[in-house]
């Protein structure tokens, strides 16, 4: 076996007794016992390892450290360097078959929220709502781009899309008896206000099986601060009195999606436990986009936005050891990923299993990027227009690569939000990686609760159920 | 936390990466010390190209065995292998392919 050995590219987590380590470029998470940690230390600075002349006492850790690919063989000048094999094909444009389409069935909301990026649920233009007939062709659309995949997902979002129940009904319809004719299956959800649900619109959600994720943002005084109606009144008590309907029975699901800014990321774990009592069976939690710069955060507040999320990861890890899982989606999700070492090679789908349509029949890459005419790409009469896709996200990316070449959470965030990347450098000139403080320290929350997990066996009952949530 | 070895395999991915050496490490301990426990005879799989080359170098994607085996199986000589049929199909393989390492892809069979 080859002796001589140099390092691959790995991230060091110290802890207290025992410290982490990750393969950068296999997303593998390894515990360091105390030992190991100190004859890391003592070797990491030398660029090559021989391991035929190492001290007896150091190669039962390096060796480990082989067997780990931490350290990686040093090929031979007729071989192809490690780390530099054939790396996976980048994901091309228009070669992945479509899972999942957003219908924009409402431009157009009866809330006037305090953040929202799609100015008052317009996306800048003048109120619209998707007709019938376009809410057929996308669901045909949908299913006749899908390729062999069995499932797809039809999402309904807006604006508020309960005012366009009739796009919505139209659409479920056209896609239930399309797939029925195809032998595929069509899942349904929608992002609301709730403030429209009323007793026959949960009914036909539930019997459609629409997952339903309702925005809320916690107790009423965020709530209303946040999410006020045109008259300026808050909706908390509006959304609340038909909330009861929803849970009640519900065949799915249902979610509380929350948008918290800057001030009031303090009160993160608070605003879950509200969410919770209401009766929501998962709650998810998104710091604000920085539509405008009043709503960027200062280092303060990102501290305490950590600590909120630190503290729900760790109600997590004490409700997992009692065999219940939290559901907190936030959480789910990551470590659903790092459980089963998920590597991205593109930050997420939009573009390219993902795809939104407007009110007006039009193709942008996702849902946030709806309106954002650099990334119009095609319409419902012509298809997708993949080389617009191509060159918009493209402009948007240049040289993000090598910006990211350095990373050790490259492969986990692959650059991120597409939408959150346009805005923060495109609209509000912010230099790259506004945001990378916040996402590393997130991930890294991930990572040590993963192992915090792991080190009594708690996750061995959640990993299933976890690999399944970072497959969906 | 129970740590059985200094490094500690944590999420899947890891463990594969773990396991994998495990099996590495006995096939070489096989080699190295009494009756060798190494695969005798031909693979199981008559696949050609079931051991790809992953190094830049002839025969690219192909397995050097099964490279030779053009040659050593086409013809007058029955294999069940996955070789060219010199009897009925492409007796003239050697024109087709005078290179087997670098042209064998060019041959089209099934």
């Amino acid at each position: 076996m080859e002796a001589l050995h140099s390092w691959a590219d790995h991230r060091v987590f110290a802890g207290p007794d025992e410290s982490l380590i990750l393969g950068v470029e296999d997303l593998s998470l390894f515990a360091l016992s105390p030992q190991a940690c100190q004859t890391l230390g003592r070797w990491r600075s030398s660029k090559f390892v021989d391991l035929n002349s190492v001290p007896a006492s150091d190669y039962e850790v390096l060796e480990g450290l082989r067997d780990a690919r931490i350290l990686r063989p040093v090929p031979r000048q007729d071989e192809t360097q490690p780390g530099q094999q054939p790396s996976p094909q980048p994901l091309k444009v228009g070669t992945v078959p479509l899972s999942t389409l957003v219908l924009e069935v409402a431009q157009d909301c009866n809330l006037n929220c305090t953040y929202c990026y799609a100015e008052g649920g317009t996306y800048g233009a003048a109120p619209c709502l998707l007709d019938v007939d376009k809410a057929r062709a996308a669901a045909r659309h949908l299913l006749e781009h899908c390729g062999d995949q069995r499932h797809v997902t039809l999402i309904f979002f807006g604006g508020e899309p309960l005012m366009n129940m009739p796009a919505i009904r139209a659409a479920v319809s056209e896609a239930q008896s399309y797939a029925r004719e195809l032998g595929k299956q069509v899942h349904f959800s929608v992002t609301t206000n709730g403030t429209l649900l009323d007793a026959e619109i949960v009914a036909f959600l539930h019997a459609h099986r629409v997952a339903v994720a309702v925005s809320m943002d916690g107790p009423p005084d965020i709530h209303d601060r946040n999410r006020p109606g045109k008259d300026g009144q808050g909706s908390y008590a509006e959304i609340t009195s038909r909330l009861e309907m929803l849970l009640q029975d519900s065949p799915v699901p249902v979610a509380a999606r929350v948008t918290l800014e800057p001030d009031q990321w303090h009160r993160l774990p608070e605003v879950y436990d509200h969410l919770i009592g209401l009766g929501f069976h998962e709650v998810g939690i998104a710091p604000v986009s920085p539509v405008s710069k009043a709503l960027l955060p200062s280092i303060g507040e990102e501290t305490l936005l950590m600590a909120g999320f630190s503290e729900l990861a760790r109600r997590f890890v004490e409700v997992a050891r009692e065999g219940f899982v939290m559901p907190f989606s936030n959480i789910l999700d990551l470590l659903g990923r790092l459980h089963i070492g998920q590597t991205r090679p593109v930050s997420c789908g939009a573009g390219l299993g993902y795809m939104a349509v407007d009110a007006n029949g039009r193709f942008f890459p996702c849902h946030r990027l709806t309106g954002e005419m650099d990334f119009h790409a095609g319409g419902l009469a012509d298809g997708i227009d993949h080389d617009r896709i191509n060159i918009s996200l493209a402009s948007l990316n240049k040289g993000r690569d090598q910006h990211c070449s350095g990373c050790w959470a490259r492969n986990l965030c692959a650059g991120g939000c597409h939408y959150e990347n346009h805005l923060r450098e495109n609209h509000l000139g912010l230099p790259r990686g506004s945001s990378c403080r916040v996402i590393r320290g997130w991930l890294e929350l991930g990572l040590r609760t993963y192992a915090e997990l792991r080190s009594d066996d708690a996750i061995e009952a959640l990993g299933q159920r976890l690999s399944q949530r970072a497959q969906c | 936390m129970k740590t059985k070895r200094p490094i500690q395999a944590l999420n899947e991915k890891a463990r594969a990466i773990q396991s994998l050496a495990d099996g590495e490490n006995k096939s070489v301990r096989a080699s190295q010390q009494g009756p060798p426990a190494m695969p005798v005879g031909c693979t199981t799989i008559f696949d050609t190209g079931w051991e790809t080359n992953p190094r830049p170098t002839y025969p690219v994607g192909n397995c050097m065995s099964s490279a030779k085996d053009f040659h050593g199986c086409a013809g007058d000589c029955w294999w069940p292998a996955q070789v060219p049929d010199g009897l009925t199909n492409h007796e003239d393989f050697d024109k087709q392919c005078p290179n087997i390492a670098r042209d064998w892809r060019v041959l089209k069979y099934d």
